[in-house]
């Protein structure tokens, strides 16, 4: 399985996409940090947001990037769809991690994080993005062509999702948990990790991943 | 859309599915090769190697056909050594050695072919599925094709073939499966044929199907009495 995780991550290193949403990345929060100096949680806490959409939108581009037919030729290599399913998530976290790490570090060269309580902004900062990277890479998966069958459904998948989630996840919200909680775990970082909102959007973050991974393995198991 | 389909390929069995086109040939390859799973009913005892060749091999991949072919043999489980071996040994026979570092993208629709049947060769498969072999391929290469198949028999595999060109015909020793309108069947026999019935032990099927094909007997099934 560690072949075709390395096979699928040349691909996506190699077609220059890599790119579009690093840049993006860069781009957003060097606006976010070039404004000035915030406290480590608040900056994290809308960090994490940020990211969120774009590492669903990487997870796309990386599963997209496979020809539908090498994903068959992959399947047969592998040892059938389940160890496919399991190459492809495990693929797309390399990039993921790595995108979450820049968003992590950036602030620093940049001086945009000022005291008093750094340290527990961090810790919180890296709840925060951790948390919400399950989401964000099943998001990508169901947005992918191998799940909903051609490009453009896959492009309203995530905007609608992202959007949905920006919506729903409002203060005061009645329905909060029909998204991935990006905004409150936003919330919840900026106030500083109270044990209450930490468990309850690790839960909601954990749910919502739980359902999306169900959802993407009933869609490729009926188009296949 | 297939129906009531009931057939199996034996060790050491080549079978070709012949039928005009999207009749449904490839769905029943892609059945044999656990990429699409039947709606009713169910496929038992693939083999655990599985060769799949797809009539067009997707070109669009930013390797080279070297970097490529070695990372579909690692994914296949090959060693290092042995993937480099055996993409060396089939390019070779294959005549693509010297396009091994061109990108994929730049090989023509024949090179490219060669590519899609060596990532389905590299790791000596036990059910080797070739769909429409013959379609994509240069005349040297299609050439190789029976031999390709005489050797994957010969070591106990088995092959699969979809075939609307009538290429089967080169084939040596290959029964043959008729798809129509989604029912297959096997073509009415020469009439002075005759056909028996030999219950053998379990462990000595293999042998026994080696030995009635030696003698020059067409092993027309092998079934499990119910």
């Amino acid at each position: 399985m560690s072949a075709l995780i390395r096979l699928r991550l040349a691909a996506f290193l190699r077609t220059g996409r890599a790119l579009a949403p690093l840049l993006t990345l860069l781009a957003v929060l060097g606006v976010i940090y070039g404004g000035g100096q915030a406290q480590a949680a608040e900056a994290y806490g809308f960090s994490a947001a940020v990211v969120f959409p774009v590492v669903a939108w990487q997870t796309q581009i990386l599963f997209n990037v496979e020809p539908d037919i090498q994903r068959e030729l992959s399947t047969v290599a592998v040892g059938g769809l389940a160890r496919e399913i399991t190459a492809g998530l495990l693929a797309a976290l390399v990039p993921a991690l790595t995108l979450i790490a820049l968003a992590l570090a950036l602030p620093w060269p940049l001086g945009g994080i000022t005291g008093p309580s750094v340290a527990s902004g961090v810790v919180a900062g890296l709840w925060a993005h951790l948390l919400l990277v399950p989401p964000a890479l099943l998001l990508g998966a169901l947005a992918s062509r191998a799940a909903v069958g051609n490009a453009a459904r896959g492009l309203a998948v995530l905007v609608g999702c992202t959007v949905l989630a920006f919506v729903v996840g409002t203060k005061g919200s009645p329905v909060p948990w029909l998204a991935p909680p990006l905004l409150p775990t936003a919330r919840a970082t900026v106030d500083g990790l109270a044990a209450g909102p930490l468990t309850l959007q690790t839960a909601v973050a954990a749910a919502w991943a739980a359902v999306a991974l169900a959802g993407y393995v009933t869609l490729r198991r009926r188009n296949a | 859309m297939l129906r009531g389909v009931d057939a199996s390929v034996v060790a050491g069995e080549a079978v070709a599915v012949v039928g005009r086109n999207g009749v449904g040939k490839s769905t029943l390859l892609k059945l044999a090769a656990g990429l699409l799973r039947p709606q009713r009913g169910a496929v038992h005892d693939r083999p655990p190697r599985i060769g799949y060749v797809p009539e067009r091999f997707p070109a669009d991949q930013p390797f080279t056909a070297r970097r490529y072919l070695l990372g579909m043999a690692a994914i296949h489980g090959l060693a290092p050594a042995d993937a480099r071996r055996a993409v060396g040994e089939w390019a070779a026979r294959l005549h693509l050695e010297r396009l091994l570092d061109h990108q994929l993208a730049e090989l023509s629709k024949g090179s490219a072919q060669k590519v899609g049947l060596i990532q389905g060769l590299v790791h000596r498969p036990d059910l080797l599925i070739l769909d429409e072999p013959w379609e994509g391929l240069d005349a040297a290469t299609r050439a190789e094709v029976p031999a390709i198949v005489t050797e994957t028999l010969d070591r106990g595999g088995r092959v699969l073939i979809s075939d609307h060109l009538g290429g089967v015909a080169s084939l040596p020793d290959v029964r043959t499966w008729e798809l129509a309108d989604g029912v297959l069947s096997s073509p009415a026999l020469d009439a002075p044929d005759r056909i028996i019935e030999v219950a053998v032990a379990a462990a000595d099927v293999d042998a026994a199907l080696a030995d009635l094909r030696a003698a020059g007997h067409r092993v027309l099934g092998v079934r499990t009495p119910s």
